[in-house]
């Protein structure tokens, strides 16, 4: 009888106490109590990246019944479902709250399920960490939630944040927000980056120090190689926003005058330093899609990811270049025109790795033998979505173009289709493809049809209007309009695709309850969709320690070599 | 190389524990403690305190679990959850070399030499000065007017130039004219040996007509900056014939060129000619 | 497993010459990137205000040079490594000495700072809201000292469980990860001290 080490401390005295024998195996079943304790105690990457899962699906059904009501509002003009400072509140949580609570924790979630799997290992580095990440990221978001009750109480909503999810200066000021909303908008969102930077951490030393034998960094799989340049934009791009957040709290609580106009401070500051987080953070949220989308679309395409290093290469330059561009959120703040030359030069340079990538995927199915599965459905819709969102953002990339449309529809338009028809589109193909191995059944395929077309025609209904409101003048960020601008077509078709993807989320919900609840849901068995990554190694769902022995490797498909022992891809890598 | 602890995926094992990090509430509590710290700044400096006392409390008990030993506990193997052995797809694969029967080869697969290259375009480009040359007959009377606009594009005095200086003989302008031209037209004609395997069917129409009118269509929009004196006189007619007739006698001569093969199929050493084949000379797989 | 008649053989992998690098040095690196940016921004506020303050005390009126507390901090970086080589060759007692001095030097550079805001605050009237200096000069003086506090309390934790008999040369590589954060609050305040007490004057 032995037991293999974890984790590998060479150079600290070998203590080889076996503390513990776990008393149950794991496939047991557990009392309430036991899983809430199970819970509140475990440092497992699997059991975390579920929780941050959930948690974010959580807080994304929230945010977007905050959305629906804000459509709800914005249907009709002259609308008076709500009032405007409710209406202020909405679309500060609302971005707020998809940014950091459900964007940030899906990404971490997606990551920390899976890169221990994908790489062979048995954990991630830090599973304390880890579990410290989660805890301070779901408290996080009880604070900012807090808000509601907090301060004023339930009578006009509390204290929640009005000032707009990017917290502009002056407005925050003391002088000027005089409740507490900015605050708690501060504190959450402080508390929930503590948990990033913490993900982030764990995610690299884990990808540096854990790969299993063989398993050099050319031979990683894209997610994995996608989340390492993630977690480095997660490290140096988060601190700028908890520097800016700092220097707020200064500024509110001790008189300092970073951003107080009043005594020589510049709001064009925190600006700056809150797109230098706030434009690279869009990259930060994205790169897990791209990743997600570079292990379904191969699998269903039948054909090896095309251009790999090409890929890996385009993802580290998109993330060196986004740290340039901030500046592009500023064009109409009234820079000096170098400056502004200079941003716009680099936005349109972020569009060409861009390419690369959308061209590499496309050049993936070209020639393959295509399965239109659910995952690879919301794959493809994500292709044409993301075209036009990095169209329409090069266009307002060219600075006299921005300065018609900063601050409109167009824009908002414009970043929910990258956001919603990119990263949320993306995650669902996740969910699609990697809830098998989670759960060990599969999800209902047709009610996975209904969901995405559902969520297609009614994200799309949504948002292409949205461009054309911005181009006719309507403004961002108003809670009702007048009749005779043209925009009450737009809006009302706008509003009417927000029934549409609420049908589209309740039935991808409903498919998830139902897999797990019935017992005669489809198995997965271990390999459901003939892949090639190491994940697809182990029992649906894993056993606690992944692997019973550590794989080696020999190629970037180690599945694939296993499976054709006569054509292995070591032969040619 | 396989043991109990290694081995390739899906491989079950003979152990029966393996060593896991231990479970902890810690990192729990220590999270809760430090966001009351925050809350602390919203709400009443009680809360905060509360919430020193918690983290640190926290703290301790995550150090605890991690020094001096991180703690463990070996979790048995879980006789549910075991994997299912890797199913071999049977089938056998013939597998071709790159470049044997254009298998990811690479295009253009066979090349125009560089001389046919230059030597095309400096054809082409004789044929273009006469073309040029009886427009200046014709329409000017003299051979020397398109010459010296020509020249204008590097001489500045060109621009001032009167129409009869501009009929006359220039001994500058002349040798400017004259080897811009020359090595204009060699280097177009490089460019375009190196492409002309590139271009789709009828090769000779799309790079002998069809890019003559792109790259005339390009210099309409820039003549103004380049060559003003050229500018304010072209006969925009005569200068697309003669683009043409660079573009079509060129490309004949470059495609009647013998085309070499890239023998794809073949290491470096052999392409290079370092190595030679075990037929004696360089010869391409069936 | 079966082979096939055509199967190939992969070229052999040993496991145990599978080298990676360490997690915990990957980690505190990782950590001292992340700082760095934190205190890039708050530098780069500073660097943005020199000179625009609307009115006085002024940094040439009133900074002096810190000389003692940054040998201070200085040298205490030199003293942490020679406790680290006492460590490594096993000398405890010689480590537990090096360790309290370099705790000393840390507290009397935090001392020194005090001692310089008390003479600030109360002798200049120069608080964080007084003017654009003030704000900058507190906010980064102070996000430095705070850094220095947790690594003060880090160490003195060390050495308190060194002195009670704990088996310290088995951490001797959460040591060096210390020493490494410590050397990285030595290097931020030469930064620091440039930008204010030389630059912003």
């Amino acid at each position: 009888m032995g037991s293999t080490d974890y984790p590998l401390d060479r150079q600290d005295a070998h203590q080889d106490v076996h503390q513990a024998i776990r008393p149950y195996v794991h496939s047991d079943k557990l009392s309430f109590s036991d899983a809430l304790y199970v819970i509140v105690t475990t440092v497992d990457h699997k059991k975390l990246g579920l929780m941050y899962i959930v948690a974010s699906l959580i807080f994304l059904v929230i945010a977007g019944l905050m959305a629906s009501v804000m459509r709800l509002q914005l249907a009709f003009p002259n609308g008076h479902v709500v009032s405007p400072a409710t209406f202020n509140r909405l679309f500060t949580m609302h971005g707020t709250t998809m940014v950091f609570l459900v964007g940030m924790p899906l990404l971490a979630g997606f990551a920390n399920y899976l890169i221990p799997l994908m790489i062979g290992a048995r954990d991630m580095a830090f599973p304390r960490l880890n579990a410290f990440g989660f805890w301070i990221f779901l408290f996080g978001g009880f604070l900012l939630y807090f808000s509601y009750v907090g301060g004023g109480g339930l009578q006009g909503a509390g204290s929640a944040p009005d000032v707009g999810w990017f917290a502009y200066s002056p407005l925050t000021e003391r002088a000027f927000s005089r409740g507490l909303s900015t605050d708690y908008w501060t504190l959450g969102v402080l508390c929930s980056g503590i948990g990033s930077l913490a993900s982030a951490l764990n995610v690299i030393a884990t990808v540096a120090s854990m790969r299993c034998p063989g398993m050099t960094l050319s031979r990683m799989p894209m997610f994995v190689w996608l989340m390492l340049v993630d977690s480095w934009l997660i490290l140096i791009a988060l601190p700028p926003l908890s520097a800016a957040q700092i220097m707020l709290m200064l500024d509110r609580y001790l008189g300092a005058h970073f951003f107080d106009t009043q005594n020589g401070g510049s709001a064009i500051l925190w600006q700056h330093f809150f797109w230098i987080f706030g434009h690279p953070e869009v990259y930060i949220l994205i790169f897990p899609a791209f990743g997600i989308l570079s292990e379904v679309i191969p699998i269903f395409s039948r054909k090896p990811i095309f251009g790999r290093p090409a890929m890996v290469a385009a993802a580290v330059a998109i993330g060196f270049i986004s740290l340039s561009v901030w500046a592009h959120h500023m064009f109409a703040v009234g820079l000096d025109s170098a400056s502004n030359i200079f941003f716009a030069a680099a936005t349109m340079m972020v569009g060409v790795p861009t390419g690369i990538k959308i061209f590499n995927w496309l050049a993936t199915m070209y020639g393959g033998k295509l399965i239109f599965r659910t995952p690879m459905l919301f794959c493809i819709a994500f292709l044409f979505q993301f075209l036009i969102a990095g169209l329409t953002g090069i266009m307002l990339g060219v600075t006299p173009f921005d300065w018609q449309l900063h601050d409109s529809y167009f824009v908002v338009a414009h970043f929910h289709f990258t956001l919603v028809g990119g990263f949320v589109f993306a995650i669902f193909a996740g969910m699609y493809y990697w809830f098998p191995k989670a759960s060990g059944r599969m999800l209902s395929e047709t009610l996975g049809k209904w969901h995405f077309w559902l969520m297609t025609v009614g994200f799309n209904l949504t948002f292409i209007p949205l461009h054309f409101v911005g181009m006719m003048g309507m403004p961002r960020r108003i809670y009702t309009y007048p009749y005779g601008r043209g925009w009450e077509l737009w809006n009302f078709v706008a509003s009417v695709g927000v029934v549409l993807q609420l049908a589209a989320v309740a039935i991808f919900v409903w498919n998830i309850l139902q897999s797990l609840g019935r017992s005669d849901s489809e198995r997965s068995g271990d390999d459901p969709w003939n892949a090639w990554t190491l994940e697809w190694a182990t029992h649906s769902p894993p056993p606690e320690y992944n692997f019973e022995k550590i794989p080696v490797v020999y190629s970037s498909r180690p599945l694939w070599d296993l499976k054709h022992p006569e054509d292995p891809d070591w032969e040619f890598e | 190389m396989h043991s109990e602890t290694y081995g390739d995926a899906a491989e079950r094992t003979n152990l029966e524990h393996i060593h896991l990090p231990a479970p902890t509430y810690w990192p729990f509590v220590f999270s809760f403690g430090l966001m009351l710290i925050f809350a602390g700044l919203a709400t009443h400096w009680i809360v905060g305190v509360t919430g020193l006392v918690i983290a640190a409390r926290g703290a301790f008990g995550w150090w605890r679990t991690v020094i001096p030993i991180e703690l463990h506990e070996d979790v048995p193997i879980d006789l549910l959850r075991r994997p299912a052995p890797i199913s071999i797809e049977g089938r056998s694969v013939i597998r071709l070399k790159l470049g044997e029967a254009d298998h990811r080869a690479r295009i253009p697969v066979e090349v125009h030499p560089y001389t046919a290259g230059i030597w095309g375009g400096l054809i082409g480009g004789i044929v273009m000065a006469g073309l040029a040359c009886l427009y200046g007959l014709i329409a000017q009377h003299s051979i020397w007017w398109p010459v010296n606009l020509l020249a204008g594009v590097v001489l500045p005095s060109i621009g001032n130039a009167s129409d009869d200086q501009l009929r006359a003989f220039n001994g500058l302008a002349f040798f400017v004219a004259l080897g811009g031209h020359v090595v204009m037209s060699a280097l177009v004609g490089l460019v375009y040996s190196v492409m002309l395997p590139m271009f789709p069917k009828y090769a000779p129409f799309w790079a002998g007509v069809m890019m003559p009118l792109l790259w005339s269509a390009f210099i309409a929009t820039s003549l103004s900056i380049v060559n003003p004196a050229l500018n304010s006189r072209i006969n925009w007619y005569a200068f697309v014939a003669c683009q043409l007739g660079f573009g079509v006698v060129g490309g004949y001569v470059i495609a009647r060129s013998t085309r070499i093969h890239t023998y794809q199929s073949l290491g470096f050493a052999q392409r290079a000619g370092l190595e030679v084949t075990p037929g004696g000379h360089r010869q391409e797989k069936p | 497993m079966a082979s096939v008649s055509s199967a190939l053989v992969p070229p052999v992998i040993d496991p145990a010459q599978w080298k990676l690098p360490d997690r915990g040095i990957i980690g505190i690196a990782c950590l001292i990137i992340t700082e760095s940016a934190l205190f890039s921004i708050f530098v780069v506020g500073y660097i943005f205000y020199i000179g625009k303050s609307l009115n006085g005390p002024y940094p040439k009126d009133v900074l002096h040079f810190p000389v003692l507390g940054t040998i201070a901090l200085l040298s205490s970086s030199v003293t942490i490594v020679i406790a680290e080589r006492a460590l490594e060759h096993g000398r405890r007692a010689l480590f537990q000495l090096w360790w309290i001095v370099t705790i000393l030097l840390g507290a009397f550079f935090l001392g020194s700072t005090a001692m310089e805001w008390h003479q600030l605050i109360v002798n200049e009237h120069l608080t964080i809201s007084t003017n654009l200096f003030g704000t900058t000069f507190y906010s980064l003086v102070g996000l430095h000292a705070s850094h220095v506090i947790v690594g003060l309390l880090f160490l003195l934790l060390v050495g308190a469980v060194t002195l009670f008999g704990f088996p310290i040369e088995t951490q001797k590589r959460r040591v060096m990860f210390l020493s490494w954060y410590w050397h990285f609050v030595d290097v931020v305040w030469i930064i620091v001290f440039t930008v204010v007490y030389i630059v912003g004057r």
